[in-house]
């Protein structure tokens, strides 16, 4: 049903019916975003914080779903009526340069509007298209490997056996702990290839080249992942299971030693009363032999946009707030929100030691894995490319040769493309 | 004695095919209604009995969700298109099949038409309509699309077709005028169609949730099948709250069933009483 939007939308564009009415101003500041236990509350207490010093504001903070916001931008601008949007939405990163580039008259380029100076520079990257800026950092993704050290100490290891190793030694570290407990090492959803994208991005790599030409055929970094990937499935030290609800489920009833994911599954993983005490986290594995291999890696977050518009100027100063150490600080104990603003880890909340994960102060550490996360390029066919090697992996571990299922996976997106 | 056996045996099979088969179909329904009562970790473990935390998510949900103002405008919005939809949908089909014009199979097959194009495909066109006409977040922008439906009108001329012209033509010898036998005669003896088209058009619209989507911004005019999707929409998944969220979004649905249903089995069929 998406693709007949999609194809329809593209129809009706070409059909130039695109002249736009910009949202009116009215000195109210209309926000969409999702999550009342975290956009949403950190926003209202943005707008608390903000209210002190503009009681006169009227900011109007509404519930919508973060593709429900790309259906609406993508119905409001094709049917040339940019009315119904709101001045401030929020994006996830690797759609920016998707919705950016699709519906440029929709957002506003804030480059000479806002002081991008503290935020992390991958960060960043997700919402510059073609050297201009236009989205305010917000979440970070930034990976942590999770661990339960109960069952890293029944095998005979410490979380510090963990810190900056290769995939191959964590294979290895897997294998022996699967023999002594029973569990294997990590979970996640088949063909989703959330850690493909993740193992990829840590050495810098992207499916696309700078130019936006695709880049999966001669990727040499890819293969590596797929190879390593693979690798750990054969092994047993990484599970496949069907579903998100199941991979959750993996970690509610401990049934792996851990996971390695954006920084918010830290959420759910607090959820977990009975596990308290029982988890640390350290960096996760790098490429034994990609050029620029880390420790580090994004996965998901998302950045704030502020709409063409006649109240630009009053979003642009409430976004101010995106600035402030203290909004930081207030918005980390109730939503575990963390920043990509650099100067937010001087804060008290940041600092703290987490009981939960052993005293670690997680908040903290993740701030400064996030500064040393590489940027990559997502583009506006990012998804189409992620869907192409989500069946080229799939085909692979069936039996396929890589190489080959890589070649058909870059004549998939270029079809995609229009080329 | 063996030819009562083998047909024994044959209805056996055949309820045990059926009891087998409404399991099925029921289970998915017990398993929202069970982890209405449980946590995350009982529910991901799957856990097929209810445990008493059906208090807990049901006060978490209305924490985190605004349950009495969506239940509130889904009721209104459904009921607003009930009866504007049986009423004119009524009409429609009566006219057609009582009233006779020789453009009116082509008008039908017109309206049959319609039914072909998906509802994704006028999405923005009516979108730009509605935002124009200042619809956005009115229950009117909700309503008016699904006033009348060719299904509806099909449905009722149809079953129109089994209504005794003899009582029509009784009724004007007795001085009733047209709207007089629409009312008086017509609507009574079509009781089971109405029914059905009520059980139709309630779970049609009170499950709707691409276009409400589409033209309900403002959390004032949140529906349930929203706000039920809203659940889903964050890093941090309460499956039970969410499981709370789904048996009261689908309670008034299973209601309206058990009470129509009977109607709605013998219209479909096309009986008249």
């Amino acid at each position: 049903m998406k693709k007949i939007l999609s194809m329809l939308l593209v129809v009706v564009m070409l059909l130039g019916l695109g002249a736009a009415a910009f949202a009116a101003e009215d000195g109210k500041i209309t926000i969409w975003t999702w999550d009342p236990k975290f956009n949403i509350a950190a926003m209202n207490i943005a707008a608390d914080m903000y209210h002190v010093d503009h009681p006169d504001v009227e900011i109007e903070v509404q519930e919508v779903l973060s593709d429900d916001i790309e259906q609406n931008v993508a119905t409001a601008a094709t049917a040339g009526d940019l009315s119904t949007l709101p001045d401030i939405m929020l994006c996830q990163d690797n759609s920016f340069q998707k919705m950016v580039t699709n519906y440029p008259e929709v957002y506003t380029d804030l480059t000479d509007l806002y002081d991008f100076e503290g935020f992390g520079p991958a960060k960043q990257a997700y919402s510059i298209i073609d050297g201009r800026h236009y989205g305010i950092p917000f979440d970070a993704g930034t990976v942590v490997g999770a661990y339960r050290t109960d069952y890293l100490e029944q095998a005979g290891y410490t979380i510090d056996d963990l810190k900056d190793i290769t995939w191959d030694r964590l294979i290895e570290i897997g294998k022996d702990v699967k023999e002594k407990t029973g569990y294997p090492m990590f979970s996640g959803q088949a063909g989703s290839v959330d850690a493909i994208m993740i193992m990829l991005q840590s050495c810098g790599a992207s499916m696309f080249n700078e130019d936006g030409s695709v880049n999966l055929k001669d990727n040499e970094p890819l293969k590596e992942v797929v190879a390593d990937y693979m690798a750990m499935v054969e092994a047993g030290v990484f599970v496949e299971v069907n579903s998100w609800d199941e991979y959750i489920g993996t970690l509610s009833n401990g049934s792996v030693v851990g996971t390695f994911n954006g920084c918010w599954i830290l959420a759910t993983i607090l959820s977990l009363d009975d596990q308290a005490g029982k988890w640390d986290i350290t960096n996760m594995p790098k490429l034994a032999n990609a050029e620029g291999a880390t420790n580090y890696s994004n996965n998901g977050g998302s950045s704030w946009a502020i709409t063409q518009g006649t109240d630009v100027d009053l979003a642009v100063d409430f976004m101010q707030m995106y600035r402030n150490v203290e909004f930081y600080n207030a918005i980390l104990p109730t939503t575990s929100a963390i920043a990509t603003f650099s100067p937010a880890k001087e804060g008290e909340a940041y600092s703290a030691p987490s009981e939960f994960f052993n005293g670690t102060p997680i908040f903290a550490t993740i701030l400064e894995f996030g500064e040393q996360v590489p940027s990559n390029i997502t583009g506006a066919y990012y998804y189409d490319a992620r869907n192409a090697v989500s069946t080229a992996v799939t085909n692979a571990m069936n039996g396929g040769d890589i190489d080959a299922e890589l070649a058909t996976a870059e004549d998939t997106v270029n079809f995609a493309m229009g080329f | 004695m063996s030819g009562a056996f083998r047909k024994n045996m044959k209805w056996a099979l055949i309820y045990l095919f059926l009891i087998i088969a409404s399991l099925i179909s029921v289970f998915p329904l017990y398993w929202a209604f069970v982890s209405a009562f449980n946590n995350t970790q009982q529910i991901l473990g799957g856990s097929m009995i209810p445990h008493g935390d059906l208090l807990t998510n049901i006060h978490n949900l209305m924490d985190q969700a605004a349950v009495l103002t969506a239940f509130k405008n889904s009721t209104v919005n459904t009921l607003l298109v009930l009866v504007l939809s049986l009423t004119v949908c009524s009409i429609a089909g009566y006219g057609f099949e009582i009233y006779h014009d020789k453009w009116k199979d082509r008008v039908m097959g017109i309206l049959m038409l319609s039914m072909m194009v998906p509802f994704v495909a006028i999405l923005v066109p009516m979108f730009q309509m509605f935002s124009g006409m200042g619809l956005m977040n009115k229950a009117m922008g909700f309503v008016l699309p699904s006033i009348s439906t060719p299904f509806l009108i099909m449905l009722f001329r149809s079953n129109a077709r089994a209504f005794p012209k003899e009582i029509i033509e009784a009724a004007r010898i007795d001085g009733l005028n047209e709207v007089q036998i629409f009312v008086r005669m017509f609507i009574p003896t079509m009781r089971p169609t109405y029914a059905a088209a009520a059980t139709i058009t309630f779970m049609n619209t009170w499950n709707a949730y691409l276009w409400p989507r589409v033209i309900m911004k403002s959390n004032e005019a949140i529906t349930m099948p929203m706000l039920v999707s809203n659940l889903m929409g964050g890093y941090v998944i309460d499956y039970g709250v969410v499981m709370a969220g789904v048996t009261i979004c689908t309670l008034p649905t299973v209601i309206i069933f058990f009470f129509l249903q009977k109607s709605f089995t013998e219209a479909i069929a096309g009986s008249v009483k």
